[in-house]
């Protein structure tokens, strides 16, 4: 019973980021039917910003608190940034080609930004701080749950509570629903859909942003190739959820964190990633548009 | 027809010319080892080598219009044959080479199956997710046949009536003929029934159909003849470095061979020439900057599309 | 004698909305025929229905006695049954040539490694097939435009390499959805001559229009369907005095312009 108490928890954290990484992508492929390789890589890049901070302030006497709050501002305001400007040079201009035109462009963004980082921080490993936050451990019917564990997971659900919100109650999220729905429809009603695409280019990246912060201070590492690495994790969450679908992305994102926690249990380590593989495969044949995405009607 | 200026004679005759030079450049390619010294001649057989593997995603995804980003897959399936065939079973190198060719398009044929069921960015997550697979099953040594993360090493040097190519030279010669052979299935395959049918469905699946194109059968067929090539190439690779591992068939090399045929030029083949030699030559010849190759392909990438989003070299119109 | 394609109780839904409902209807080999009504009576998904491009909920669809309900659309092309679509569909990269060429695709005898090594009796057959396709667009005028991109034609014209693909083959039943669309009435008189002359070299024709003059003038046998049903059926002459028809037509509004 502890062991399946401690994977459910394990799995809730795990699923919380990859559910404010799915989150980004499937927002950007919800209004522009555009897969942004390059998002993975931004949220790693967010890791390392913030990193820079909490080892470039170590010594200056704040408290770990503060540090890390600074650091999570730090790391969304340049990881939106980083996300309008890859929307302005490397996806606006694309607006009317052909799709694969983007595609490549977006691949072309993700080796631009994963090198960037490996030119900047090395292609080392870098281990986080680990004493910014409490080490507190609370003992929950034979599991073991850490403060850092408690705090992502409250995190992410705020953060995807305020999400939903916005885009369910508020005239701009109504907006962005209906771009994503039908962008030329969405234009003649007066929707600025470059806005729209813009402020999801904002959200996104800064969702993410803190998705990767959080991967860094849980694992306690971070390393450039890291975003393909939890960018496909966070895409496969995405896509089985419903690509396109906001509240898809965050059920997909803890299925998926469950799934590996448990998997990890039973399963051996070198074959876990193919499995989550043949399951990504097995999604896409069985019910490509996810657990929550509508089925395609055929159309002629 | 006001407003339509292609005439009929104009342009054929740049055609005519271009259609002699490649031929003449091929011939070039030639004697590369004997004006070239022994690097150049190594650069151009893995230009060969990977404008193989480049035309073969080529007749998937730029022919075919299927977003294949794992098609390492069956480069790498080809590798494997020739590397497991010869130093397991002690085949010699060219009996494995049409071994390499058919596994791969068996291979092809096989995923085609469930993704031929798959469209647009669908079949390319799928893909993507094929290629994690197999090269996870590459390292896990199933069998122990395929030498887990370090691979197999000592694959030997083919032979031919007895005489082994061993020198670079040698080398370079075979996989220099074996693409002009490749080069020349491509002249045919865009004269062909089947190449048209890969371009109707391409250009509209539902008006193909109901002209009688059978999408599932082209698209398979597709998926084994560039799988098959790419198996070829597989051979090739393995013999040129004697030695093969996971880590030349991971994604990375999917996404290169993906962009190579978008940057160049989809269903073009002096595009794809062209993207080759910019993605896999020029590193080759900046090997001291190894580092920033990836960094300089993300730019490339992104200025490529941006400016010339057809591509550099875009297919010209064609008359069948 | 028996129809050549025959609709028996035919139906179909698309999410709970009933877009066709209990149809039937028989055409006659070397007919001309069409299915009439008004817009959204559900004339398209018929077609969709009978060339394999959706798949009836129920009923059968009879050809030469067969049901082929369900069929894929490249098998009901191997039947020898062809169509044009109302929002017209030429591949948009190929010359008229190439879009004509097309149509000749279920005659190619050439396995697919044939043609990569392009041996002799392939490249006999594509000489065949070229000369088969120039020989069709020299009938419907069209040989001066061979080369031209086949997007770039005005509509009329666009129209007419359609029907071009279509025919190329010598289909046995080929339907045509709505072919005067767009067209002007000099060219819509002539496409009146154009479907005799297709009914005369062979062919049975099943057309959807709107133009009624087009309809009147060549039809042998017209259905009338209104909200997915059968309303009325006939010729040119009974149809048009049909009270249902009228009514399906006008409504019980008498402000519009008479039908035909």
């Amino acid at each position: 019973m502890g062991t399946f108490i401690q994977q459910v928890f394990n799995g809730l954290t795990v699923g919380g980021i990859y559910a404010l990484i799915a989150l980004g992508y499937t927002m950007v492929y919800g209004v522009m039917r555009l897969i942004n390789f390059a998002h993975g890589d931004l949220c790693i890049l967010g890791a390392f910003v913030g990193l820079t901070l909490l080892t470039g302030a170590a010594g200056s006497g704040h408290s770990g608190a503060v540090l890390l709050l600074a650091a999570f501002v730090l790391a969304v305001v340049v990881i939106a940034a980083a996300g309008v400007v890859l929307e302005l040079v490397a996806y606006r201009p694309l607006r009317k080609a052909d799709r694969l035109s983007a595609v490549v462009s977006a691949l072309g963004a993700s080796l631009l930004i994963e090198n960037s980082i490996m030119l900047i921080w090395g292609p080392d490993v870098h281990v986080f701080p680990g004493d910014l936050l409490p080490a507190t451990t609370w003992t929950v019917a034979g599991a073991s749950i850490t403060f850092v564990q408690v705090m992502i997971i409250l995190a992410s659900v705020l953060l995807m509570a305020a999400l939903y919100l916005f885009i369910h109650h508020t005239r701009f999220g109504t907006a962005i629903r209906a771009t994503a729905i039908d962008q030329d429809t969405a234009r003649l009603m007066g929707i600025k859909v470059n806005r729209v695409i813009l402020t999801v280019f904002v959200i996104g990246p800064a969702l993410g942003a803190i998705g990767g912060l959080f991967v860094g201070i849980y694992y306690r590492e971070a390393y450039f190739t890291m975003g393909w690495t939890y960018g496909l994790y966070a895409f496969i969450a995405a896509i089985l959820g419903g690509i396109g679908n906001i509240p898809g992305a965050m059920l997909g994102g803890v299925l998926l964190g469950l799934f590996n926690a448990f998997a990890a249990g039973y399963i051996s380590s070198s074959w876990q990633d193919a499995i989550t593989f043949a399951l990504l495969i097995a999604i896409l044949l069985v019910r490509p548009t996810g657990l929550l995405g509508e089925p395609d009607a055929g159309k002629v | 027809m006001p407003g339509i200026s292609p005439s009929r004679s104009a342009p054929k005759s740049p055609a005519r010319a271009s259609r002699a030079l490649w031929p003449l450049l091929w011939v070039a390619g030639l004697t590369v080892p004997a004006v070239l010294d022994s690097s150049w001649v190594s650069i151009a057989a893995m230009f060969a080598i990977y404008a193989v593997s480049a035309l073969s995603e080529d007749v998937i995804l730029g022919r075919g219009g299927m977003f294949d980003m794992g098609h390492a897959v069956y480069f790498g399936v080809g590798a494997y044959a020739t590397a497991i065939l010869n130093t397991s079973f002690g085949w010699p190198i060219l009996a494995t080479l049409p071994a390499a060719v058919l596994l791969a398009a068996a291979a092809g044929a096989l995923l085609a199956g469930p993704l031929t069921r798959l469209r647009g960015d669908y079949l390319l997550v799928a893909t993507i997710g094929f290629n994690s697979i197999f090269v996870l099953t590459m390292q896990n040594d199933p069998g122990g046949v395929t030498g887990g993360s370090d691979g197999i090493t000592g694959i030997g040097v083919p032979s031919l009536f007895g005489f082994p190519l061993a020198s670079q030279s040698a080398m370079f010669w075979l996989d220099w003929v074996v693409l002009g052979i490749v080069l020349l299935l491509m002249r045919n395959l865009d004269r062909s029934e089947f190449g048209r049918a890969q371009r109707y469905l391409k250009q509209d699946e539902l008006a193909a159909g109901t002209l009688g194109v059978d999408a599932r059968k082209v698209k398979t067929q597709a998926f084994a003849l560039g799988a098959g090539l790419a198996g070829l190439a597989g051979t090739l690779f393995a013999v040129q470095l004697s030695t093969v591992s996971p880590a030349s068939f991971v994604f990375t090399e999917s996404v290169t061979l993906f962009a190579v045929v978008i940057v160049g030029g989809p269903g073009s083949v002096p595009g794809v020439l062209l993207g080759t030699a910019l993605m896999f030559v020029v590193p080759q010849i900046f090997r001291d900057f190894a580092q920033y190759r990836y960094f300089v392909f993300g730019i490339a990438m992104i200025a490529v599309m941006v400016l010339r989003p057809q591509g550099l070299w875009p297919q010209r119109r064609r008359r069948a | 004698m028996s129809a050549l394609l025959e609709l028996r109780g035919v139906g179909i839904s698309f999410g709970g909305m009933r877009a066709v409902d209990d149809l039937s209807l028989a055409i006659e080999e070397g007919h001309i025929a069409a299915l009439i009504g008004p817009n959204g009576a559900g004339k398209t998904t018929v077609f969709n229905m009978i060339t394999g491009v959706c798949r009836p909920t129920n009923g059968e669809i009879l050809w030469q006695g067969r049901n082929i309900a369900g069929a894929a659309p490249h098998q009901i092309a191997a039947l020898g049954i062809r169509r044009t679509f109302q929002t017209i569909r030429l591949f948009p990269g190929m010359s008229v040539f190439d879009n004509v060429r097309a149509g000749c695709h279920l005659r190619a005898r050439q396995r697919w490694w044939q043609g990569l090594l392009g041996l002799p009796a392939q490249r006999r057959e594509e000489a065949a097939l070229a000369e088969r396709t120039h020989e069709v667009l020299r009938r419907l005028d069209l040989d001066g435009a061979a080369d031209e991109m086949a997007v770039s034609l005005p509509y009329g014209l666009q129209r007419r390499v359609e029907m071009a693909r279509a025919l190329v083959v010598q289909p046995k039943l080929v339907i045509l959805d709505e072919p005067a669309a767009g067209l002007n009435d000099a060219e819509s008189a002539e496409l009146s001559q154009t479907i005799f002359a297709i009914r005369d070299s062979g062919v049975t024709v099943l057309l959807v229009e709107h133009d009624m003059n087009v309809v009147m003038n060549v039809t042998d046998h017209i259905v009338v369907i209104n909200f997915g049903r059968k309303i009325a059926e006939g010729n040119a002459a009974a149809v048009r005095d049909d009270p249902a028809v009228i009514e399906a037509y006008l409504g019980r509004d008498d402000d519009e312009e008479p039908v035909a």
